[in-house]
């Protein structure tokens, strides 16, 4: 064997350097993701609300435009400081809209569809889930403060999809 | 010409693997064809998205704004990345063992997928399946659509069995060896992409076929979306899988470097196999319908397959590092600015490395489950898949394109300038649309809505918070439109420009300790060298049957708790045709 030319000798010496780095990179990397991993756990723990729970089935979807919670007008009060709204999405619109809710007060929002897939966004919050037709879904949000809120559908359900839009009126809490 | 003199070793030198570089080129040229159309498409959208409606002047070949986006999708996302995967991943590992693939089945895939893109081309211009890429029932397209799709998914899936025969005819002859980069690589991702395919063509042959051709009534939706996730998340790793393929095996070489690591590649691809076949869920993390639980396990798995890429992030980085260095670069940017910029080849894949960095940390938002509430579904959705899919993956098979032309061909690359002018233009437009989108999305602007044809009052009152990052959604789709137009000057100059005086080799690079290539036309011979090092690692790798039914288990575990369900209150929908 001749001696390493130069070229090889900075090869070894790269590589040896490389495998150091290798396994610091490694460890770093393995931190980043556990941390996102137990911030992603909290959230399940502690919820905030905003997490989707599955509230019941339909096995007919159609029938929710027709009968049952979903008929409902408005916002019905639950307890003291929980309310409850069923908010349908259907070609093209959102049923019941505009509703009104109280500021501070938990709401839950039962949503499904009649038709086909919709997506209930409420622009400015961290609400945000999809109608499923024949699953009833289910988050619990709290508006801090009053005003008017969009709901943008943001689940592509046809040619009216961009103007399905609904609109939520948090109302000041008495003595605000 | 004599027989007896080097015997069979002696390859005549011209026409080798004639039929496999003419088979490549169509693969080429169909993906490429399909890029053009959909490409073309593409900035109506982002002008769209900045208020300006163009398609009341696109009658009658384009309807609506949702049917142009069903084309770009389709044509994108599955169309033209298939064409080039399927291609790629038979012919870079025959040249690379030196073997020839089961040709029937190579030209079988072709004319399936073939088949299918006229189907689907169809059923998207008559504006009867304007269902979008995803395709979600209730709605209904037409059964040209679902049958176009089925023959392009099922043929896709075709070059599994044509690499597993070539590695097993190479293992047979070298036994023992460990199995040559790109070939490893490739079968790791066609046994993915088969593993993965199985949930869409579960969905399509057994749910939305027979619905289309009128055998059943109904439908049940939260099933189709599950089963077109299990294979919708792992596609995206079909997109990356082989442009990493080039990074690691052939860009080394374009770089006049080696690849620093061999088996830390093949741990990307191992991992990669593993962890992107269970993780298709979290696309549902905002369904109902799925347990909380499974979702925090679903947010562990998807936070793992980062890893692969952030394991290529490093590689990849010393691998420029230590060629730019070879090549004279000093200090702590040196070597970066020291790498062969003026080749348009190495200037696109590495500007889709840069871009990857964003795409990649927008990812890693995404897959995290309390951070997607506030983006799923908004334009900041659309921004990171162009980055990944739109410029890591498009971008370096554009790349490979001109370095691949004039090897398939014979002929010259039609203006090198153009080339590297459409890299850049795609890199600047890109990053200028990407951050408009994320930036619009992070104010709620929501993905594909037709938003220029509202009322301008509505428009204005929803969105006008976000009118600066839309317009800058516009400025990077008209920027695109330059950038593909000079794409697709030097690409059709490319299929008509002179002819070579010497052949063009494939780039294999070698890495790190490791033997120089066995490929057909390569600068140098398949001799051993002297200190090669094959680490343990790649051995205990060489595994892929055990990895894969491996991951098949996972798989089943991932899906059969959340599927249950849904089958247990199974949702009678009916169709809707409403575009």
């Amino acid at each position: 064997m001749s001696e390493p030319t130069p070229t090889q000798a900075f090869e070894d010496a790269f590589h040896t350097v490389a495998e150091r780095h290798e396994r610091v990179w490694m460890f770093l990397s393995l931190m980043l993701l556990s941390l996102l991993l137990a911030g992603a756990a909290f959230f399940v723990v502690d919820a905030y609300g905003v997490v989707v729970q599955t509230a019941g089935y339909q096995t007919h979807p159609a029938d929710a435009a027709t009968s049952g919670p979903f008929t409902a007008t408005g916002a019905q009060q639950t307890g003291p400081h929980a309310y409850a709204v069923h908010m349908l999405g259907h070609l093209w619109a959102w049923t019941p809209s505009p509703v009104h809710v109280p500021q501070g007060a938990a709401i839950t929002f039962y949503v499904t569809s009649s038709d086909v897939l919709h997506g209930f966004e409420v622009q400015g919050t961290t609400i945000n889930m999809t109608a499923v037709p024949g699953t009833i879904g289910a988050v619990t949000y709290t508006f801090q403060h009053a005003g008017s809120y969009n709901i943008i559908c943001n689940e592509f359900c046809g040619l009216e999809h961009q103007n399905m839009l609904g609109r939520i009126i948090v109302d000041p809490a008495h003595g605000a | 010409m004599s027989a007896a003199v080097g015997g069979s070793l002696a390859l005549p030198a011209t026409d080798v693997g004639a039929a496999e570089k003419r088979t490549m080129l169509a693969f080429l040229i169909c993906g490429f064809s399909a890029l053009m159309i959909g490409a073309a498409i593409g900035p109506l959208q982002a002008l769209n998205y900045g208020g300006i409606n163009a398609y009341p002047w696109l009658q009658p070949v384009l309807q609506t704004y949702y049917q142009g986006l069903t084309i770009h999708g389709v044509l994108n996302a599955y169309v033209f990345t298939f064409f080039l995967a399927c291609g790629l991943l038979v012919y870079l590992p025959a040249r690379e063992l030196g073997l020839s693939p089961n040709m029937f089945l190579w030209r079988l895939c072709f004319g399936m997928m073939a088949v299918g893109l006229v189907m689907l081309l169809i059923a998207m211009f008559d504006n009867s399946s304007s269902v979008l890429y995803t395709f979600y029932p209730p709605l209904k397209g037409s059964a040209f659509f679902y049958l176009g799709m089925t023959l392009l998914a099922v043929g896709s899936m075709l070059p599994l069995p044509i690499v597993l025969d070539l590695r097993a005819r190479w293992k047979a002859k070298r036994p023992g060896e460990v199995t040559p980069l790109a070939t490893y690589m490739s079968a790791a991702t066609m046994l993915m992409w088969v593993l993965a395919g199985v949930g869409a063509a579960l969905e399509l042959v057994l749910q939305l076929d027979p619905w289309a051709l009128g055998f059943t009534q109904t439908v049940a939706p939260d099933i189709a979306r599950t089963l077109f996730w299990w294979t919708g998340h792992p596609i995206v790793y079909f997109w990356l899988m082989p442009a990493y393929i080039s990074w690691y095996c052939l860009l080394p070489k374009q770089i006049g470097g080696k690849l620093v690591s061999d088996s830390m590649a093949r741990l990307t691809f191992a991992l990669l196999l593993v962890f992107s076949l269970p993780v298709g869920s979290h696309h549902q993390y905002l369904d109902p319908g799925i347990s909380p639980i499974w979702k925090a396990i679903l947010t562990a798995l998807t936070l793992s397959v980062a890893l692969p890429s952030l394991v290529t992030a490093f590689t990849m980085g010393l691998t420029l590092e230590y060629a730019g260095r070879l090549r004279g670069g000093r200090g702590a940017v040196g070597w970066f600015t020291a790498l062969p910029w003026r080749d348009a080849s190495v200037a696109a894949q590495v500007l889709a490395m840069v871009t990857y960095i964003f795409g990649g940390a927008g990812g890693i938002v995404n897959g995290s489950w309390q951070l997607d509430n506030i983006i799923h579904n908004t334009i900041w959705i659309p921004g990171h898949f162009h980055l990944t899919v739109g410029t890591a993956t498009a971008m370096t098979f554009m790349a490979v394109a001109f370095w691949m032309l004039p090897h398939l061909t014979g002929r010259r690359l039609f203006s090198p300038r153009l080339a590297l002018a459409s890299a850049w233009l795609w890199f600047i437009g890109m990053s200028v649309f990407a951050l408009g989108m994320h930036w619009a999305g992070l104010l709620g602007v929501p993905r594909r809505a037709w938003v220029s044809y509202m009322p301008q009052s509505v428009y204005d009152r929803l969105y006008g918070l976000a009118h600066l990052p839309l317009t800058l959604v516009a400025v990077g789709g008209v920027i695109l439109w330059l950038a593909t137009a000079c794409f697709y000057t030097v690409f059709i100059g490319s299929l008509f420009s002179g002819k070579l005086r010497a052949p063009v080799a494939i780039p294999f690079a070698q890495s790190f300790g490791g033997r120089e290539s066995y490929a057909i036309g390569a600068e140098t011979g398949a001799a051993t060298l002297a200190h090669e090092h094959v680490a343990k690692l790649s051995r205990v790798l060489e595994h892929l049957g055990l990895i894969t039914a491996g991951t098949a288990v996972i798989t089943l575990a991932a899906y059969i708790p959340i599927l249950w369900p849904m089958l247990s209150h199974l949702t009678q929908a009916t169709g809707w045709i409403v575009w």
